[in-house]
């Protein structure tokens, strides 16, 4: 066929050298000039920043943990799942018990371990694994739609659990959560004091460290991940299960193990929701904390973890922008609506927008752009080996015979 | 006995609306491929109009046009996305229908507010006792409806052009399009009919015992999810089967809460979902659902 | 490339392949009734008949994907009909699909690198911390790829996103994939359908030099007779889901049920012009004889 014939490989070993791995793309200077730029304004922001914003970024920046972790279920995995507030709570209540000190409250009496709060992080991660692996044998063998429903009944069992067991959880009216410290070095408004340029280091400006940390570090392990071997064969049990398990892949088995690593993600994101919020209520955990945490991965991209990123910057920041600035915007606040109801109207109304026509979403519009700046002529496809592409409408160049092979 | 005889009649009742609901899940399903999240809500407008209705026009015109509304906004939301967005994944369907039923809810809940709306039925907070059982009127009254609307359903579904052309469509929807079965028509109807059957049951779950169309109400129609998904999300009689089960448990769990208080306050309306699981982790495709055949 | 009638190295380690009395029921519907024939290591072994008959049933039974209701697969001490789909592929026995069954939004290399998964170890934890383990993986096995996809003429188009390539490039993709599992045992299900004639050509070469250079069984599913004739060492002709007949190419032309099955059934394909056409072929180009 060819100028090139093919002979056995040497055993399952393949020879060693030969051209670089296909993995190693061609890369610009630009693109990690740009990213250590951006790491350095972010580890400056709070040096000019007003403590709302860092605020904010801190609920962001869990909000992209469980966000990247919900993508890759349902954007990577195509397995749709209702259930991530619930793996949230998980986490939110481990970290809270654990890491607590046990004490009365009214009627109520707490329970509390007093460990160190990085034992109950790391516990709260743990935990929300394994609520995930025991759930995962039913998630794994069902169809992804099935799933979708079966998972709500986590949310209200969950939530029905955060209001019984009062010694736990604090009951209906919640408790607090413990300040997080490492080391000894506590991530709250003193010990120590602490001045950088003469600027008070303080709760908010530590918290947002922790956040970018823990944010980087998620979306780094999310990347690797698809990038190689358990990606690939997830992204394929997406596009056709019968495909996967054909080519080797044990289906049922990365379905489990992919339910268990999204939990693990939740787990720690519930864990920075509640030192974000500093406390950790029944009704926080409902099923609408499921669906903004859908509409992040929606909006964003399903599939991509960049677009997780962007789609939960928006989702968490929205709301608290609207509230903050209620007076600027038109018909929210005052007589108008809520900032709350601002924000779920234009949640809803850009899930609908964005599957009807951009069904890559944020990450896939970010994508155009820059392909707009990029020299025309050069690489054809700027698609992002982890677009999704199922979720499009055939497009042109798509071969006759696609349509049937799920 | 009696205590357990009055539930399992509740329980029924109770059931009997969920089947209404499941049906709609389920036929939506199979026209058009969706798992309709935008049910919960769709419900929701119901017993809202028929309450807001209720004062201008009396009750029994305010539910005609409530269940016409909801029909109405079924229709809207197949013919404007749905139909749209026709062989797309099942998922993004789905997540469509979500981001609908967020707008949706939204409003509605803006527009009740921390009321609770109430609805006049002419048979208002009478009870019916045989011995010692004992039902509300209204709850009886869903029975007898929600058995005739049934009823109705299933001979239309086995004998009327639209059936006939929705079973094959869900059979194999290109044969059938190439029979000529126009499947935008089959799904808008599909639709239609779920809106109808959702706002019927609206019209019962608002009445007594239920003091009133409240927020709380779209959660109660989340608990018919569980009835039309362990029945078998294509089937259905297992919607029937499905719901009539949901139902009784979730009413017997409610009556025996004392017995249950080491589960915790209000676990009744945690049942549905438990139901479901235990249903799913033996038949993952539900009870009467068939499995899917893989072609490649 | 191989020249007609030269000997072929078979690979020590590839069994035959025994089909026995194998049935597949969709509900009142048979779909496979009683089949059995042998495919001798190394051999090209071709399943055709019209539409309908089966073919396409019986490759999912060899791939697991189906369970046969009755009758078993041997694959030397492998029970197919017993084993999930995973593990067949862990075995050896790799699959072609006839729709194309890759990641569209994935590049050539990955989807082929989806071919190493049953080769190579990375889970979640090394791949996500980038343990040593899983980028010198990466490397090797991306090497390997490399070389399979330049075998099919897919080098340049490694980083492509298999989603924008020509339809015959899919193809070869899905070939290229099945290649790259080092399978013992190849399933192609129609490796040309939809191809032009200079695409066919090529596609039919590189079979019987992937035959040829590693020594390994081929299964196809063909209805390019011309393709068929030319290639294959061994014929199983299904009709109704039953065998009708089994043998070499020219045993199998002559075969008055096998032409009767054809005529009747109004299938596009007469033998006696695919026969004609497989005549053609092997006269008018370098394609290479059978094998006898």
């Amino acid at each position: 066929m060819s100028e090139s014939t093919l002979t056995e490989a040497p055993g399952a070993h393949p020879s060693g050298v030969g051209r670089p791995a296909p993995a190693g793309r061609r890369r610009s200077w630009l693109r990690p000039l740009l990213l250590v730029l951006g790491l350095v304004v972010m580890l400056a922001l709070p040096l000019y920043v007003e403590e709302f914003w860092l605020r904010t970024g801190f609920a962001a920046a869990g909000a992209i943990v469980g966000a990247i972790g919900l993508n890759l279920l349902v954007g990577t995995s195509g397995q749709l799942s209702l259930a991530h507030a619930f793996f949230l709570a998980v986490g939110a209540v481990s970290y809270v018990y654990v890491s607590g000190e046990p004490g009365g409250l009214g009627v109520a009496e707490l329970g509390g371990l007093g460990l160190p709060p990085i034992i109950g992080m790391i516990v709260g991660v743990l935990l929300a694994g394994l609520a995930g692996l025991l759930f995962s044998p039913l998630a794994a063998r069902l169809r992804g739609i099935y799933l979708g429903v079966a998972s709500l009944a986590l949310v209200f069992i969950g939530v029905h659990v955060l209001n019984s067991w009062t010694e736990v959880t604090g009951g209906f009216n919640g408790r607090s959560a413990p300040e997080f410290s490492l080391f000894g070095f506590t991530f709250g408004n003193r010990d120590p004091e602490l001045y950088v340029l003469e600027v008070p280091f303080r709760e908010a400006e530590r918290l947002w460290y922790l956040g970018l940390v823990l944010a980087l570090a998620a979306y780094l392990f999310a990347r690797n991940i698809l990038r190689s071997r358990p990606g690939r064969a997830l992204q394929t049990l997406r596009d056709s299960e019968v495909a996967a398990s054909v080519m080797g892949v044990n289906v049922q088995g990365y379905k489990a193990r992919i339910f268990l690593v999204s939990s693990m993600y939740a787990g720690l994101a519930g864990v920075m929701y509640a030192l974000s919020i500093g406390s950790i209520a029944p009704e926080s955990f409902g099923l609408e904390l499921s669906i903004l945490y859908l509409a992040m991965i929606v909006l964003g991209g399903l599939g991509s973890v960049n677009g997780a990123v962007l789609g939960a910057i928006f989702v968490s920041a929205l709301p608290l922008v609207f509230q903050r600035y209620a007076d600027l915007i038109p018909f929210v606040g005052g007589g108008g609506l809520a900032a709350g109801e601002a924000a779920r109207f234009l949640f809803g109304a850009a899930i609908v927008l964005v599957i009807l026509f951009e069904p890559a979403g944020l990450a896939g519009i970010a994508n155009r752009i820059a392909g707009r700046f990029r020299r025309p002529g050069g690489r054809v496809t700027e698609h992002p080996p982890d677009t999704p592409t199922r979720t499009s409408e055939p497009s042109p160049s798509d071969p006759p015979a696609q349509g049937s092979t799920t | 006995m009696t205590q357990f005889l009055s539930l399992l009649l509740n329980g029924i009742s109770l059931g009997a609306m969920y089947a209404l609901i499941a049906l709609g899940f389920v036929i939506i399903f199979k026209a058009s491929e969706v798992v309709s999240f935008t049910h919960g809500s769709l419900l929701l407008l119901g017993a809202y109009s028929i309450a807001r209705l209720s004062e201008p026009l009396g009750f029994l015109l305010a539910a005609v046009v409530g269940i016409a509304i909801t029909a109405l906004a079924a229709f809207v939301i197949e013919r404007v996305i749905i139909n749209r967005l026709r062989g797309a994944a099942v998922i993004s369907l789905a997540i469509v229908t979500i981001g609908v039923d967020i707008i949706l809810l939204t409003e509605l809940i803006r527009r009740i507010g921390s009321d609770i709306l109430n609805v006049p039925h002419p048979w208002a907070g009478g009870s019916v006792r045989v011995g010692d059982v004992g039902i509300s009127e209204n709850r009886l009254i869903a029975i007898a409806v929600a058995a005739v609307l049934i009823g109705l359903f299933f001979a239309a579904f086995k004998y009327s052009n639209w059936g006939i052309a929705m079973r094959a469509s869900a059979e194999d929807g290109e044969t059938a399009a190439l029979m000529g079965i126009k499947q935008g028509r089959v799904s808008a109807l599909a639709w239609v009919v779920a809106g109808v059957l959702a706002a019927v049951a609206a019209l019962f779950l608002v009445g007594s015992p239920t003091p009133g169309v409240s927020p709380s109400t779209y959660a109660v129609a989340l608990r018919a999810f569980p009835a039309a998904i362990l029945g078998g999300l294509d089937s259905t009689g297992g919607a029937l089967v499905g719901g009539l089960l949901i139902g009784i448990a979730e009413a017997m769990a409610a009556g025996y809460q004392d017995q249950l208080l080491f589960l915790g306050r209000g676990f009744s309306a945690v049942v549905p979902f438990i139901v479901m699981i235990a249903v799913l982790m033996f038949r993952p495709s539900g009870l009467f659902g068939t499995k899917e055949l893989t072609r490649v | 490339m191989s020249a007609p009638g030269a000997a072929i190295d078979v690979r020590s380690d590839v069994p035959p392949v025994q089909v026995e009395d194998v049935t597949v029921r969709f509900g009142a519907i048979t779909a496979l009734s009683g089949v059995s024939f042998t495919v001798e290591p190394g051999t090209i072994h071709a399943i055709i008949g019209p539409n309908g008959a089966g073919k396409s049933t019986m490759f999912n039974v060899l791939s697991g994907v189906y369970k046969a209701a009755e009758g078993q697969v041997r694959f030397g001490e492998h029970r197919l009909d017993r084993m999930r789909p995973y593990k067949i592929a862990g075995i050896g026995v790799a699959r072609a699909f006839q729709n194309i069954a890759l990641s569209a939004g994935q590049s050539v290399a990955e989807n082929l690198m989806l071919g190493r998964h049953h080769l190579t170890k990375a889970g979640f934890i090394a791949a996500g911390l980038r343990l040593p383990l899983a980028t010198r993986e990466g490397k090797l096995h991306g090497a390997r790829v490399a070389e399979i996809a330049d075998f099919l003429e897919l080098g340049e188009k490694l980083h492509t996103p298999v989603g924008v390539l020509s339809y015959g490039d899919q193809k070869r993709v899905e070939v290229a994939r099945a290649l790259c599992t080092e399978p013992r045992l190849l399933l192609l299900d129609e490796p040309v359908a939809g191809m032009n004639a200079e695409e066919t050509h090529r596609m039919a070469e590189a079979i019987l030099e992937i035959r040829a250079g590693l020594g390994i069984s081929v299964i196809l599913v063909e209805h390019d007779m011309g393709m068929v004739m030319s290639l294959a060492d061994r014929v199983t002709v299904l009709d109704f889901g039953r065998r009708i007949a089994d043998g070499t190419p020219a045993e199998v032309q002559r075969d008055p049920e096998v032409i009767r099955a054809y005529l009747g059934s109004g299938d596009e394909i007469d033998p006696s012009e695919a026969a004609e056409a497989a005549a053609a072929g092997a006269s008018s180009s370098e394609t290479p004889g059978m094998p006898s």
